[in-house]
């Protein structure tokens, strides 16, 4: 309207949070929702393994959450994805106009995610084009391991460089010197992109020595050997307890922790129903969950290479003495 | 503990979350060593657990014992004294079960 300001852009405002699996997503943004930082936002969760915990967890905090399971949003999922968005946007378009409209949309992707294809399938989509703007892509990376995955991993190195803002986790595990040196050798990956730390979710100290030389990390040829990682599901069935399946999960990971990349999975135990996160060899202590996350227990989502799929059940009944 | 996340967890090692009340942690002690030496047996190994001492006592074929606080430690001990790291998809193990 002349005399009148520019309309601001009505647009959706879209936060891609990315990053590998196990760099602490779910969260980080569990706390992040605690404390306000998105508002009013609807929250899609993504996970490529078709046995979905991280709604458990944020569903307390979110306005609104949806539930992508079974495809990874980037490739196999996408379709599920875009649909999504759309219902988003056109039930926001038919909100009455003297209601609060919905502003915000945080996507967390799984950890298998590429942002930037994403960022770009949204783009290409000549609806959604229109009705939502990309704020800004987060890419979350555990600090302890992400030299690790950026030199083993071509889609960790695809994260960072997709990122707008990059937040270090697990910054609490890791000495000073070695933060720098992680530091450092993200902000030569993506130089652009703010780095800061986290503990936990919570935004923690960040001072890093200006000094300090980058690792160096392999080129990207030299990745391409490594046969893809997948997801496979275990279901445990009743013969197996707890005993055998912490002894046998801590023989499996002390064993092929470089190729299981994460364990993820909620198992019934008479102390309740314990949440398993593993990433690599370290597990986190389990937190138990409410009896809402019964209807997802004793499955077990195991993301990894260089096994195949049948064996993990085949060792564990070996292990669970039901032989004998 | 902050209430969002609910840290800090269960403390120790993630494997002994699984028992609460003295008896059942007892009861997993003593059903986790006869798991533990169905692996560790064939690789000249054994552990004990009295159910008293604090720890898992892992005792080599040499009759050696080391105790060590909990299984991520059997594991690396077992490692260091066998010089191999016991792989549960080990064909053995997974000939065993078929």
């Amino acid at each position: 309207m002349p005399g009148q300001d520019a309309p601001t852009d009505t647009r959706l405002r879209l936060t891609i949070l990315g990053g590998y699996l196990g760099s602490g997503k779910t969260t980080w943004l569990r706390h992040q929702l605690y404390e306000g930082r998105f508002g009013r936002a609807h929250i899609l969760v993504n996970e490529a393994a078709e046995t979905p915990v991280d709604d458990t967890l944020l569903q307390q905090h979110a306005s609104g959450l949806t539930l992508l399971a079974g495809g990874c949003a980037c490739c196999a999922g996408q379709g599920d994805l875009l649909g999504a968005l759309r219902q988003i946007c056109n039930e926001r378009s038919q909100t009455d106009s003297g209601k609060a409209r919905l502003e915000h949309i945080v996507l967390e992707t799984s950890g298998l995610a590429d942002p930037a294809a994403i960022a770009t399938a949204i783009q290409a989509d000549p609806m959604l084009v229109y009705h939502i703007l990309l704020d800004e892509i987060i890419v979350l990376a555990d600090s302890v391991n992400i030299i690790q995955q950026l030199g083993t991993e071509r889609l960790g190195r695809a994260q960072i460089e997709a990122a707008d803002r990059i937040i270090l986790t697990k910054v609490d595990a890791q000495l000073p010197s070695a933060f720098s040196a992680v530091h450092a050798t993200l902000k030569r990956l993506n130089p652009g992109a703010a780095i800061s730390a986290a503990i936990r979710g919570g935004a923690a100290k960040s001072e890093p020595d200006p000094t300090a030389a980058p690792i160096d990390i392999p080129a990207l040829a030299e990745l391409s050997r490594l046969p893809a990682i997948e997801p496979t599901r275990l279901k445990i069935d009743a013969s197996v307890d707890w005993a055998a399946f912490s002894v046998w999960l801590s023989a499996l990971l002390h064993a092929r922790g470089h190729d299981i990349v994460r364990v993820k999975g909620v198992f019934d135990t008479s102390v309740g129903f314990l949440l398993l996160q593993g990433v690599r060899n370290s597990v986190q202590a389990p937190e138990i969950l409410p009896p809402s996350a019964t209807r997802r227990a004793n499955e077990i989502v195991f993301i990894g290479r260089n096994f195949a799929k049948e064996d993990l059940g085949k060792s564990l009944s070996y292990f669970s003495l039901s032989g004998g | 503990m902050c209430s969002a996340c609910g840290f800090p967890t269960r403390p120790g090692h993630w494997t002994d979350a699984g028992a609460n009340t003295a008896g059942d942690r007892l009861q997993l002690k003593f059903r986790r060593a006869r798991i533990l030496n169905k692996i560790l047996n064939s690789y000249g190994l054994a552990v004990h657990d009295d159910g008293r001492t604090p720890g898992i006592q892992l005792r080599s074929f040499t009759g050696r014992t080391v105790i060590v606080p909990d299984l991520e430690a059997v594991w690396s001990e077992a490692e260091a004294q066998t010089g191999t790291a016991l792989d549960p998809l080990d064909a053995r193990f997974l000939r065993a079960a078929a």
